[in-house]
Formats: structure tokens, C-alpha cells, sequence
């Protein structure tokens, strides 16, 4: 049997996650190197090396090879991207500098929002010089108002060859309804340009609304050049080595593409990482039986939560990336600057933790390198959360008295605390942040928190879950085996998909029945989308029949928000446009509650979505793992900062099935501890997942 | 002792759930409203109240509205014949009791922990159309209140749970858009039934005294932070005075007018120098003043703390009646919000920018005025799916920050007074409303003249898409005022240009006809699908003086064309590409300013400045005691403040037109220079035939004292 492989490159780390059916299931970690691709060569040989195998004969054998890499997105941020050119209709070049008034104040947190000294943090995605408009027009109802001046375009595609362009994005007005003017373009750009990659916004992002349309296709084409590049390599260097498999990429949306299928649509993989993330925790959810589950991740300096419901990921139509709306169909990952880097201060009187981070340097003050300000990391030390001599491992030595002396100077003395206490009011105000933020995943939603199962991924995850629990209401948490490694894993386990929209724009008044030349227009949309659809999965290799999924984008009329309502398979019909309706109502109330919904306003249907998708053979999970080792007794600091636990400390690479715990213990893995408090007891199921159940 | 310290850790954690729940309600409004105002623009409100209407958690939306549901909440508690009981929702629109204008729908509903009240939660929102004699309840015509939109004081809409249909159909009957109002006040009630709900969560979980502690402690906590920030600032007067044009019947010059005095950590805002009231709809009552109030002070002053009733607390307000910002009933007040109170949000915060600039711990966020004025185009009528319809077009939003003193202003930057506005795409606009675009741009030249460069403003070219005609309003101040004034002899952003061309499209090309110019406040008009509306707002004021700015940084504004090869020229003294020649012309500007030099050395002070004033105001100490100097060292003013006194001026009834600065017939403006260098000083807006005021009236041996205290400590002023 084969090796399925699932990597995830981050910032610092590039994880992979390995199974195979004899060996089991292993994790690597390598430092993330400049070129990205070094890092995952790194662990692959790394992984060869453990399974006592060369890399040519280790990369044979790989069955299957998922990929998350955040390459775009820092390209993005730090505005090394391809030199992108910009054309648009007449009138309108300054769309992204405008940026709808929000590009100003996006990725603001709340704290610095109030501060207009900070706006504008992030400049447009293209400047000024490089955006050039083209005399043409196409109104609302795709009539064209004036004819493309093709003279005058071709001058300006001309221009475009001095200036070192390796990209050009294309998004005039109305391109959604009526693309004759975006494809024509594309023809004079090639034909004049033939090196140039190009990208028409009603393919890359076919939505009404110019800004998150223009930054998307800005955004996609400035990727395009980069990570075609990155990607034909990757997939050579395996290739080469002797890789029968295609490198399947992950998208923001949780399904995996082949690097044919992805190539034009590098803005479709922005944020693959956060996504494998929950797609990880979906597919072990989906092994144990949970489809209700509330992913979180805690690492360094954020606090990520993603949800499944009934099996699916919460969606979102847009993201927010260097100050651009970005518009593609993503898996909602909601974040706040909490974690354990997450700075303490007092001000006024008041203790805050976070938004702002000591990062990882200077770090927190524990981490002996130069930082003064106490952090979350520095008050679970305090509290005996964490194990000086077993940070990460034992790989670094954490100094326990410049954690005490910065939590003494900047909070307990401030607020006439103990050090203890003030460590304890540390993590209280912390994990009340963090499940502020689970609430408003769910309860906001119309979901009540109890009916999902918590799963604590990232460094920090499994030792805040109890209290984040408890906040919710919950009995009981789940540390994923892969809990430090999510995004890999969940590379490795997701299957195909592809998703696209169209916009048919249907206005119906209070109580009117769609025209049939509206049901049509929908119809018509439905089948545009699907088709594409299928066209790409059928590239990606998937031979059955996919698994389709259809919805409506639906709102009251002069509402600027929407919901997606499912529609049943089959012919779309006049009942059809009805029924989506009356999802929509019943979603509506349940999201809004009872009385909040006014019918009277009739109703407007703005999109329709289609998202195909074929199933992948699932990797083995099952594992065989070690007996924990018991390090004796720590004192604790739970519930109440006066009354220190005496706490069993066990030791484990990886806990074998079976195997159980009793609170008050914390277990500490190479890269997290788990904390059970008093009364909790764990269970290690058959794939390693430590299921933590509170006292009642 | 330590038991309340863990206390309140208590009470951090339910501040911070108490500021979810805020935006809990923001995101319940916004996703159920109909309105564009409120989905796109935030010109709306949530909040959470004491029993008594302070506010103490409010979201990031318009800081004008601060005081208005408090004082709502007020006028129904202060009524023992208003019962209030649990599950009751009031609604009410009334500028004589809290709004700001009746457009300004407000509910507010008790939150109750057994038999007490422990909370009010309050929702507002801007409401297109609410009755009245004109569409969009603005009516330039109107000389009493009564001709506006419906007043509504207070009404039990919701009696405890039961919607009262029959109060609902009276409200919906008086609009012109009863679809919408009537989605959002459906969105009022799931925003207040989402605070309801949560804080009740809170209450069972820790109690009322402990949440009622809490709340109570925010506004403690703000109030701290405020008194503790007023301390580190300067003692002394500062004044500023904003204008605004034509009251809807006549283009009258208005005044508004402030007289800051800061003392230890209490802040006394003074308007009696303002105008009388208005006969027309320009006017703000009171309750429109304490909005100023709020929206100009805690975006200046309170930038990195919660906003709430306690960062106010240290504010006093000084106003006689009658005046333009206190007009007594019955004066109509419709359109108050993009007048007066926007006017006199500016004349508070350029006042208050004084002040920061006289602190060299504050000082680098000092700055002139952003987008100091919000224009109107209102469209009614029946849209292209044969529905009456009507819109308040957001894009005027988009005029341009103010620059601080080390970067220029933001382009399309907007309001400071409103964290979060934002505009629609054109696409979304052209797809539900009878609009056809024929540009939306960054327009050129506008953002004010400086060492550092005011935002460019946005502008727009529209005409009719899918329709015949309509009715617009077509109203604004600003376009003989400039009130994005500038800071440290930093211009002031563009004036307002609003044309009209009849004639000047056919089927959406743009053909050759003439433009008309319009004054502000051109009104209600016919308008056409063969008419072009085209409107270019105020860019951001600027910030220090033109002549300085780097010559590579206004070479990199011709580049993306957001200044004119001419102003480069004749407004920078930058001549592109040839360092020398604009070296030479900028000495010759300078000299021209003044007409000589004077280098007398008994006129210098050559001593090491020991504080500052403002921007280019440096006080020094030497023999003759303590001066107020230029940057060159030139004495303007000795033992007192008031260094106009040693600046030269130069009058100005209409200022060359590369600055795109129009002056009202009754304004006029005086620049203030260095007589050693010709440098700018300063640019004052003054009514014509007076003298600018001495604006900065201070004690120059405590300034001096507490500067060099504040370096002693790093200027640090959280407590």
C-alpha cells in the first residue's frame, strides 16, 4: 500500500502528515525555507530517511500528495507578486484605490478601528500607473452602450510592452452579464502579448460588484505568473523523483484541484491553509461519527474557529488580504488576535490580553530573548500549565522567573494582585475572548454551541479547551491526533471540488410569482454553471458522475446581505424559485428570530452557486501509538488561583488507542499539552484522538 | 483587597461580552436592514445603557449619535406616565427630545433583571424617507418642523412582546418608503431582541449587581483614560470657527463657532460666537450639538479607548439658545446632520487638532479637517421594475482626509466621525436603482495644498438608467466654504463643484452640451435620462506649507495624476525634473509672499527652542524672556501667545483658482508668513472685513514647564 501525504507550508513550520497502512500514521516538521519548495523536499526526505527508504523509491510510492502552501498570500502581503497591469472601463481606474471606502479600514482589529492615524495601512493592490482604461461600456442589462474601441485598446496593450508587465487583469463594468467585451480583450492582449498571463474577472470571480471583483482578478493574475511557476516545479521535482500522482492543491473552499486545474486560479488556494485546517477536523469528524464540530486552532498570535454543520463547512463568499475584498468561495474561518503571544496590559484600570502579539520575537518573556511584556504563554508557565523543561518538546528551556517578574511588574502590581492571580486573570480574560468568538460563530448563526463537539488543534488549543468548554456550555472536547499538524492532515483528506457562480439577477415583488422567462434565465445560469463545473472536474480526473450541489443566493429586496438557499436536484422550475424562497424565509428565522423577517418586501435573487465534487479513498487513520510515561506531580492552578492542584504529568509522542486518563493530569505531547481538570477523564479512540469528557 | 482585584477580572470579562453583544447587534441590523444607508454607509447606531442612558458599549458606526438613545431613554424614564415594563420596545424620531433629525429612527428597549431595570439596549438608524412635504423628509423650503418629516417623541411599539400592528401601520402609512422603513424597524426589534437576550444570559450567569458593576465600570474606565489624556495636554484657549452656505432660501453665510478652554482634565467647548439660528432646514437643535460633540470628540481624543458616555463625561458644553447649533422649536432642522452638525464637528476637531499640535507628545497626529462636507443627491420617483422608489446617494461619503504631519491624507478617505462607512460598487447601485455612471474617479487638484498633501476627493457623473425622469435633490454646503481646513499653513481641500449638463447624454455617451454651474443648494429638480449630474467634493486639508513639500514626492503625484503638471507649478514651486530651477522658484515664491526679507538679527532669537506652539510655532528663551518664533529663529511674539501679532499677512477675497478653493461673497482668507523666510505660518477662513482671532491663547512659562516635565517622563498618559 502506498503513502498518502498531506503538506501544509506555513509561515515557520511545513507540516506533513504520512499514512500508510502498515506504518501508520506519522507527522514531520521542517522549518519553512525562502523558496517554499525546499521546505517540503526537506520533509519528504526527512520522512524517506524515518521509513528507511530512498527518495525516488518513497516518492513512487506515493498514493496520493494533498498541498496547502500560504506562497500566494505572502507574495500578496508583501507585495512580491508579478508586475500586474490593470484594464478597466472608461471612467473607472481608480475602483481599487477607492476600494468602496473600506480598503482604508480593512484588517483593522477592534481595537485600532477608532484610530483614523492607522487607515490606509495596506496600498492598493495595483498602482495607479499600471491601471489604463479602455473606451467601452456594457449597462446592467448586458446591453452594450458603447462598442469596445478596439483601436484604442490596442494602443494600450502596446503600452504594456515597455513597461515589464507580466500580468494583466481585465474587469470591465458588467463583464457578468455580458463578457463579449472581457474575451475580446483577451484576444488583443494575446496577440500582442503572447508571454502575458491574463485573467478576465467575470471567469475568475463571476459576480456583480466591480471592487472585489477587480481585486480578485488583480489579485489572481499577479499570482498567476508565481505560482505556476512554483507549482509546475514542485510537481517536476516529484515527478522526477518518480511520482505517478498529480500534486493536488488545496483551495479556500475545502476541496482539493490538480495544478491543470488551478493554474489560472491561483486566487482560488489564497488561504488554503485555515481551510485544510477545518477540512482536517471534517474528515476525522466524519471517521468518528461527529458532523456537528467546532474546529478551533490556537496558536501564537491568533485564535482561529471554523464550524461543520451536518457535515459541512460554514461558507463565506469573500475574504479580506491586504486590505482587498478578495472574492472567492471560502470556508468561513473567523479569527481574533488571541493567543499565546497575546500581550497583557493593564489600561485604566482594566486588564486586556491581545489583540496585540509578542510574536515569536521577542516572544513572551519566558522566551528569554529580549521580551518584557507578559503574554498568555508566560501566564500558563505561572500557572503550571505549561513545564519549563518541556516546552515544544524540551527543545527550549523556558525561564520561569522572567515570566513571574513581567506579569508582577506590568499586571499584578497595577491591579494589587498576587503574581498567581494575576496569571489566572491572564487566562480568564483570554478564553473569555476566545469564546466570545465561538459564540458568535454559532449562536449568532441560530446554533446553539452544545449541539457541536469542540476539537483544540494548534499549540495552545489543547490546553484552553476545558475552559472554552465549559464557557460554551459543552461536556466534553476533543484533541484531534493531528492536532498540531490540522492543515496537513486535512490536506491529505479532502476530496475534489469545484465551485462556481453566475449572477441572473431576478427581482420579485411581495407575492409574485417568477415569469417563466425569469425561471428561464435562472435555469439557464444553473446550467452554465454546472458545466463548468463538470468540465474542470472532469480535468481533475474525476471519472463517476460528481456529487452536485446547487444553490440560490436570495435576499429581501433592498437588503445588501444574502443567504444561500439549497435547491433540490432536478429541473429547475417555477416551484423551484419558490421553494427557494421559502428556505430562504425559514433560514432567515432561524438566523434572526421570529418577527424579524417582513415578507412584504419581496424578495430579489441575485446568483446561483454550483459546487461538484468526487470522492478520493481515504487514507488508514488507525494508529498504534505509545504508553504515556508518568513525570510525577506539578501544582496547578485551575478553577480557583488560591488553590493550587497536585496534577499527574504524563509524557507521550503519540497515546495508543485504548489507552485512558483521570483529571486532574495534563499530558504533554511534543508540540502542546492537554490539560484534563479535576473530575475529567480522556479516552484515546482507535485513530489517537483524545476525547476529553468534564465532570458533570 | 485581592477579592475585589479578581473582581474585577469579572468585570473585564463581561466588558469584553458586552462589546460582542454591541456587535452582535451591529451585524443583526446590518443583515436584516433595507436600507443602503445603514447596509453600506453604517450610519446607524447600537448600543448598551445604563438605567439613567449613559452610553457604555457602542459599536464602531456614528459617533454623532452617542448622546441621542440616552436621551431618549431619558425622556422615558424622566415621564412617570410612560410605564415601562418588560418586553416593551419604544420608537421615536424627535430632534427636540435626542435625534439628531427625524430621519434618525430610534428604538430603545429595557433590559430587566427580575423586577429592576439593569440595562436599556438602543438601535438608530438613518431612514431614507419618514413623511413630509418633500421626498427624503429634506425640504429646502421648509420653515417650520411641522413641514418635515413625521415627529414621532416616543411610542410603545412593542408592549411587552406584542408587536402593536396598528401603531406599525400608522408610522409605515407617513413614509414614502414603507418597504424599507418597515424592514428596518423589524431589524430594530431582532437587534434589540439579540441584546435582550445575551445580557439576560449574562445577568443569570453572574448576577445583576455584577454585570450592573460592570457596565458601570466601563464608564469609569473611559472617563479615566480621558482625564488621564486631557491632563497630558496643554493648558490653554484654542478656537476655531467652521462655515457653511445658504440656509435653503437665501446664500446666507453661517458661522459656527468654538472657543475650546482646556484646564487639568476638564474640556469647555464654547459656541456662543456662532450664528443665529436659520429660517430654513439647516439648523441642529440641542441634542444635534451634543452630537457634534461626541463625533468630533472621541474620534480626536479618544482614538484608542472605549467609547462611551464616560470619555465625554470630562465635556462641557457652553451654548446659549437661538443659535444655529442650539435652534429653538419650531425651527425645521431636516437636513441638520450634513450642515450644521457636520459644520460644527469641524470647527470642534480643527480646535481640538490645535491643541494636540501644541504637544510635542501629540503632535504627530495633529491635522486639519477630513471630508468637511457631506453633499446630497437624493432621487425619487418610480425605478425600472415600476416601483416607487428612493435613494440618498452614499458615494458623497468619498471626500478626502486630512494629511498629519508625516503623510498625506487618505484619497476617498472620508469621515474620521464614522469608523466604518463604506460606499456601494457601481455595479450594485446600477443593478437595483435607476442610475447610469459615467465615471467614478479620484478627481485631481483636490486634496489640500501642503507639506504634506490632503486626500484626493472622489467625483461622480451620473445620469438616469432605465427610466425617463425623476425627482432629485441636489443640495450641499461647502461649495463656497472650504471646511476641510488645513493645519500649519497647510491649504484646505477643494471647494464642492456641483454642474449640470441638460442635454449632455444620449443613451449613455456623453454629447456636447453646456454645463451649468450650480451653486450649493440648487433643490428639488426635474431631472432626465438625457441630463448629466456631475459633482466633485472636497478633497482633505493639508498640512504644513506647500513650498516645503519634497519635490520627488509631488513629481510622484503628477506620475498618478492626483496633482496637475500647473498646481505642481504654481501651487509647489516644482518645476519636474529640474532640482535647480525649482530651488529658484520656490525662493522667488517665498519672497513674493512678503515682498523683502527682514534679517535684522534684534527681530531673531537664536536660542535652542525649549517647546513648541504648533506646527512652525517654536517658543525659545533668551534675554528678553520668552519668545514665540518661526523655525528661522524670527521673533513673532514675546511673553505671550498671540504671534500673529509679528507674522506678516496677506489678505485674500478669492484665492488663485490652481487651489480650486472657493470663497463665499462674505468669507475671506488670510495667509500667515514668516517675515524672515516667507514660510507659511498658517491660512485663516475669517468673514470678510474682520480680523482672524488669536487662536492659541496660552501660558507660555507653563507650556514650557510642562513640555519639558512630559519629556522628563516619555509623555506617557495611561494611567
Amino acid at each position: 500500500m502506498g503513502f498518502f501525504i498531506g503538506t501544509d507550508v506555513g509561515g515557520t513550520f511545513t507540516d506533513l502528515w504520512i499514512s500508510e497502512e502498515s506504518i501508520g500514521v506519522r507527522v514531520f516538521k521542517t522549518p519553512t525555507t525562502r523558496d517554499v519548495l525546499g521546505g517540503v523536499i526537506d520533509g519528504l526526505r526527512m520522512a524517506a530517511e524515518a521509513f528507511d527508504l530512498s527518495f525516488e523509491a518513497f516518492c513512487a510510492r506515493i498514493e496520493r500528495f494533498g498541498h496547502g502552501t500560504t506562497v500566494g498570500l505572502n507574495a500578496l502581503l508583501t507585495g512580491n507578486a508579478a508586475k500586474t497591469a490593470v484594464l478597466t472601463t472608461r471612467g473607472f481606474a481608480d475602483t481599487l484605490e477607492i476600494g468602496r471606502m473600506r480598503r482604508q479600514t480593512s484588517g483593522l482589529n477592534e481595537i485600532e478601528v477608532t484610530d483614523s492615524f492607522l487607515r490606509n495601512r495596506h496600498p492598493p493592490l495595483v498602482p495607479r500607473r499600471l491601471i489604463f482604461e479602455i473606451d467601452e461600456r456594457i449597462d446592467a442589462n448586458g446591453a452594450v452602450i458603447r462598442a469596445l474601441d478596439e483601436a484604442q485598446a490596442r494602443g494600450v496593450i502596446a503600452g504594456l510592452a515597455g513597461a515589464g508587465v507580466e500580468a494583466v487583469a481585465v474587469c470591465t463594468l458588467f463583464s457578468t452579464v455580458n463578457p463579449v467585451h472581457e474575451r475580446r480583450l483577451r484576444e488583443l492582449i494575446g496577440e500582442a502579448l503572447p508571454q502575458v498571463f491574463i485573467s478576465l474577472s467575470h471567469e475568475i470571480s463571476p459576480n456583480v460588484g466591480e471592487y472585489a471583483r477587480m481585486s480578485t482578478t488583480a489579485a489572481n493574475a499577479a499570482l498567476g505568473p508565481l505560482a505556476g511557476r512554483y507549482l509546475a516545479k514542485l510537481e517536476q521535482t516529484l515527478t522526477q523523483a518518480g511520482m505517478r500522482v498529480p500534486v493536488l492543491m488545496m483551495t479556500c473552499a475545502g476541496g482539493v484541484l490538480p495544478t491543470s486545474v488551478l493554474d489560472a486560479r491561483p486566487a482560488y488556494a489564497l488561504f488554503s491553509g485555515p481551510a485544510a485546517g477545518v477540512m482536517g477536523s471534517l474528515a476525522m469528524g466524519a471517521q468518528i461519527g461527529l458532523r456537528n464540530v467546532l474546529t478551533t486552532d490556537i496558536g501564537g498570535t491568533s485564535f482561529d474557529v471554523g464550524a461543520i454543520v451536518d457535515g459541512k463547512p460554514i461558507m463565506r463568499a469573500d475574504i479580506s488580504v491586504a486590505g482587498a475584498d478578495i472574492r472567492v468561495h471560502s470556508i468561513d474561518v473567523d479569527s481574533i488576535g488571541a493567543g499565546g503571544g497575546s500581550i497583557a496590559r493593564v489600561s485604566g484600570g482594566s486588564l486586556q490580553v491581545g489583540p496585540m502579539s509578542a510574536g515569536a520575537n521577542p516572544g513572551p518573556a519566558c522566551y528569554g530573548r529580549g521580551g518584557a511584556e507578559p503574554t498568555a504563554t508566560d501566564a500558563d508557565l505561572v500557572l503550571g500549565v505549561l513545564d519549563a523543561d518541556h516546552f515544544i518538546g524540551g527543545r527550549m528551556a523556558l525561564d520561569i522567573e522572567a515570566a513571574r517578574r513581567a506579569i508582577e511588574e506590568k499586571v499584578a502590581k497595577p491591579l494589587g494582585l498576587t503574581v498567581i492571580e494575576a496569571a489566572w486573570g491572564i487566562r480568564k480574560i483570554l478564553d473569555s475572548r476566545m469564546a466570545d468568538l465561538l459564540r458568535r460563530m454559532t449562536i449568532e448563526r441560530g446554533y446553539d454551541p452544545r449541539d457541536f463537539a469542540l476539537f483544540a488543534n494548534g499549540g495552545a488549543g489543547p490546553s484552553h479547551a476545558w475552559v472554552l468548554a465549559a464557557e460554551l456550555g459543552l461536556q466534553s472536547f476533543v484533541v484531534p491526533a493531528a492536532a498540531t499538524a490540522q492543515s496537513a492532515f486535512g490536506a491529505a483528506n479532502a476530496d475534489v471540488s469545484f465551485s462556481t457562480e453566475r449572477p441572473c439577477y431576478v427581482r420579485l415583488q411581495a407575492r409574485r410569482a417568477a415569469t417563466a422567462q425569469e425561471v428561464e434565465r435562472i435555469a439557464r445560469a444553473l446550467e452554465d454553471a454546472a458545466a463548468e463545473v463538470g468540465a474542470n472536474l472532469a480535468r481533475a480526473g474525476v471519472q463517476d458522475a460528481p456529487r452536485l450541489e446547487r444553490y440560490a443566493s436570495v435576499r429581501f429586496r433592498g437588503q445588501t446581505n444574502h443567504l444561500d438557499a439549497p435547491l433540490a436536484d432536478g429541473a429547475f422550475t417555477r416551484e423551484s424559485v419558490a421553494e427557494a424562497i421559502a428556505r430562504f424565509q425559514t433560514d432567515y428565522d432561524t438566523l434572526f428570530g421570529r418577527g424579524a423577517s417582513f415578507a412584504g418586501a419581496g424578495h430579489e435573487i441575485l446568483s446561483v452557486r454550483v459546487t461538484g465534487s468526487g470522492a478520493m479513498t481515504p487514507p488508514p487513520l488507525r494508529t498504534q501509538g505509545d504508553a504515556p510515561v508518568d513525570h510525577g506531580l506539578r501544582a496547578v492552578i485551575f478553577d480557583d488561583p488560591a488553590k493550587p492542584v497536585e496534577t499527574r504529568i504524563w509524557r507521550t509522542i503519540f497515546p495508543a488507542p485504548g489507552t485512558h486518563f483521570t483529571g486532574p493530569c495534563i499530558i504533554e505531547y511534543p508540540g502542546q499539552s492537554a490539560v484534563l481538570p479535576p473530575g475529567a477523564l480522556g479516552d484515546v479512540d482507535a485513530f489517537g484522538n483524545l476525547h476529553v469528557r468534564l465532570a458533570p | 483587597m485581592s477579592k475585589d482585584a479578581l473582581g474585577s477580572i469579572v468585570h473585564d470579562v463581561i466588558r469584553n461580552r458586552l462589546v460582542a453583544i454591541t456587535e452582535e447587534m451591529r451585524i443583526a441590523l446590518q443583515s436584516v436592514s433595507g436600507s443602503p444607508t445603514v447596509t453600506e454607509a453604517s450610519d446607524f447606531f447600537t448600543g448598551l445603557f445604563l438605567p439613567d442612558g449613559s452610553v457604555a458599549s457602542m459599536g464602531f458606526q456614528v459617533a454623532y449619535q452617542a448622546p441621542v438613545c440616552g436621551a431618549f431613554i431619558r425622556h422615558i424614564t424622566d415621564k412617570s406616565s410612560h410605564v415601562v415594563r418588560d418586553g416593551d420596545m419604544f420608537i421615536g424620531n424627535d430632534p427636540y427630545i435626542g435625534a439628531l433629525h427625524q430621519n434618525d429612527v430610534q428604538m430603545v428597549g429595557p433590559i430587566f433583571a427580575g423586577d429592576e431595570i439593569i440595562a436599556w439596549a438602543g438601535v438608530e438608524a438613518h431612514e431614507t424617507d419618514v413623511g413630509g412635504m418633500d421626498f427624503a423628509s429634506w425640504s429646502p423650503k421648509a420653515r417650520e418642523v411641522f413641514q418635515e418629516g413625521m415627529r414621532i417623541p416616543c411610542v410603545k411599539l412593542i408592549d411587552r412582546g406584542e408587536l402593536r400592528e396598528d401603531v406599525l401601520e400608522m408610522i409605515l402609512a407617513a413614509s414614502r418608503l414603507p418597504g424599507s422603513l418597515g424592514l428596518d424597524i423589524r431589524a430594530f426589534i431582532a437587534t434589540l431582541n439579540v441584546a435582550r437576550s445575551r445580557v439576560t444570559d449574562l445577568v443569570a450567569r453572574y448576577g445583576a449587581p455584577t454585570v450592573s458593576g460592570a457596565i458601570g465600570r466601563m464608564i469609569e474606565t473611559s472617563e479615566k483614560h480621558m482625564r488621564a489624556r486631557l491632563r497630558a495636554l496643554p493648558d490653554g484657549v484654542f478656537r476655531a470657527s467652521d462655515y457653511l452656505e445658504h440656509d435653503g432660501h437665501a446664500n446666507k453665510l453661517y458661522k459656527l463657532d468654538v472657543k475650546l478652554e482646556k484646564r487639568g482634565d476638564h474640556l469647555s467647548l464654547d459656541f456662543s460666537g456662532s450664528s443665529p439660528q436659520a429660517p430654513g432646514f439647516i439648523n441642529s437643535t440641542r441634542s444635534g450639538l451634543a452630537g457634534a460633540v461626541s463625533g468630533s470628540v472621541l474620534p480626536t481624543l479618544a482614538w484608542d479607548m472605549q467609547w462611551n458616555e464616560g470619555a465625554l463625561k470630562p465635556v462641557e458644553i457652553v451654548a446659549p439658545d437661538g443659535l444655529v447649533c442650539t435652534a429653538t422649536f419650531p425651527a425645521p432642522v431636516g437636513s441638520a446632520t450634513v450642515e450644521t452638525i457636520w459644520v460644527t464637528g469641524n470647527a470642534i476637531m480643527l480646535a481640538l487638532n490645535k491643541m494636540l499640535a501644541a504637544c510635542p507628545n501629540h503632535a504627530w497626529r495633529a491635522q486639519g479637517v477630513n471630508d468637511g462636507a457631506m453633499a446630497t443627491f437624493n432621487l425619487g420617483g418610480v425605478n425600472q421594475f415600476g416601483e416607487n422608489f428612493g435613494l440618498h446617494l452614499m458615494d458623497p461619503l468619498a471626500g478626502g482626509s486630512a494629511a498629519f504631519p508625516a503623510k498625506d491624507g487618505v484619497a476617498a478617505g472620508g469621515p474620521i466621525t464614522s469608523p466604518m462607512s463604506g460606499i456601494a460598487d457601481v455595479e450594485r447601485n446600477e443593478q437595483v436603482v435607476p442610475l447610469f455612471y459615467l465615471h467614478r474617479r479620484l478627481a485631481p487638484d483636490t486634496g489640500g495644498a501642503g507639506r504634506q498633501r490632503g486626500g484626493l476627493s472622489a467625483e461622480v457623473a451620473l445620469t438616469l438608467g432605465g427610466i425617463e425622469q425623476a425627482q432629485a435633490l441636489i443640495m450641499t454646503h461647502g461649495a463656497e466654504t472650504p471646511n476641510s481646513q488645513g493645519l500649519g499653513g497647510g491649504w484646505p481641500g477643494a471647494t464642492i463643484r456641483q454642474r449640470f449638463g441638460r442635454g449632455a447624454v444620449a443613451q449613455g455617451l456623453a454629447v456636447d452640451a453646456p454645463f451649468e454651474t450650480f451653486g450649493p443648494k440648487p433643490g428639488l429638480m426635474t431631472m432626465t435620462n438625457r441630463d448629466v449630474f456631475h459633482v466633485t467634493w472636497q478633497g482633505g486639508g493639508g498640512y504644513g506649507d506647500p513650498l516645503e513639500r519634497d519635490p520627488d514626492a509631488v513629481a510622484l503625484d503628477v506620475e498618478n495624476a492626483a496633482v496637475s503638471l500647473e498646481a505642481a507649478r504654481e501651487i509647489y514651486g516644482v518645476v519636474i525634473g529640474d532640482d535647480e530651477a525649482t530651488a529658484r522658484l520656490r525662493e522667488a515664491m517665498r519672497l513674493a509672499r512678503v515682498g523683502a526679507f527682514i534679517s535684522d538679527e534684534a527681530r531673531f532669537c537664536r536660542a535652542e527652542p525649549c517647546a513648541m506652539l504648533g506646527p512652525s510655532l517654536h517658543v525659545a528663551r533668551d534675554g528678553r524672556g520668552l519668545h514665540v518664533t518661526t523655525p528661522a529663529g524670527f521673533i513673532l511674539s514675546t511673553g505671550h501667545s498671540r504671534w500673529r501679532e509679528g507674522a506678516h499677512r496677506r489678505t485674500m477675497q478669492q484665492p488663485p483658482a490652481a487651489y480650486g478653493v472657493k470663497l463665499h461673497d462674505d468669507l475671506e482668507a488670510t495667509a500667515w508668513h514668516c517675515p524672515a523666510t516667507g514660510l507659511q505660518l498658517t491660512l485663516d477662513l475669517h468673514l470678510r472685513g474682520t480680523d482672524p482671532v488669536h487662536d492659541v491663547e496660552l501660558d507660555l512659562e507653563d507650556l514650557v514647564a510642562r513640555q519639558n516635565a512630559a519629556d522628563a517622563n516619555q509623555g506617557g498618559d495611561q494611567s
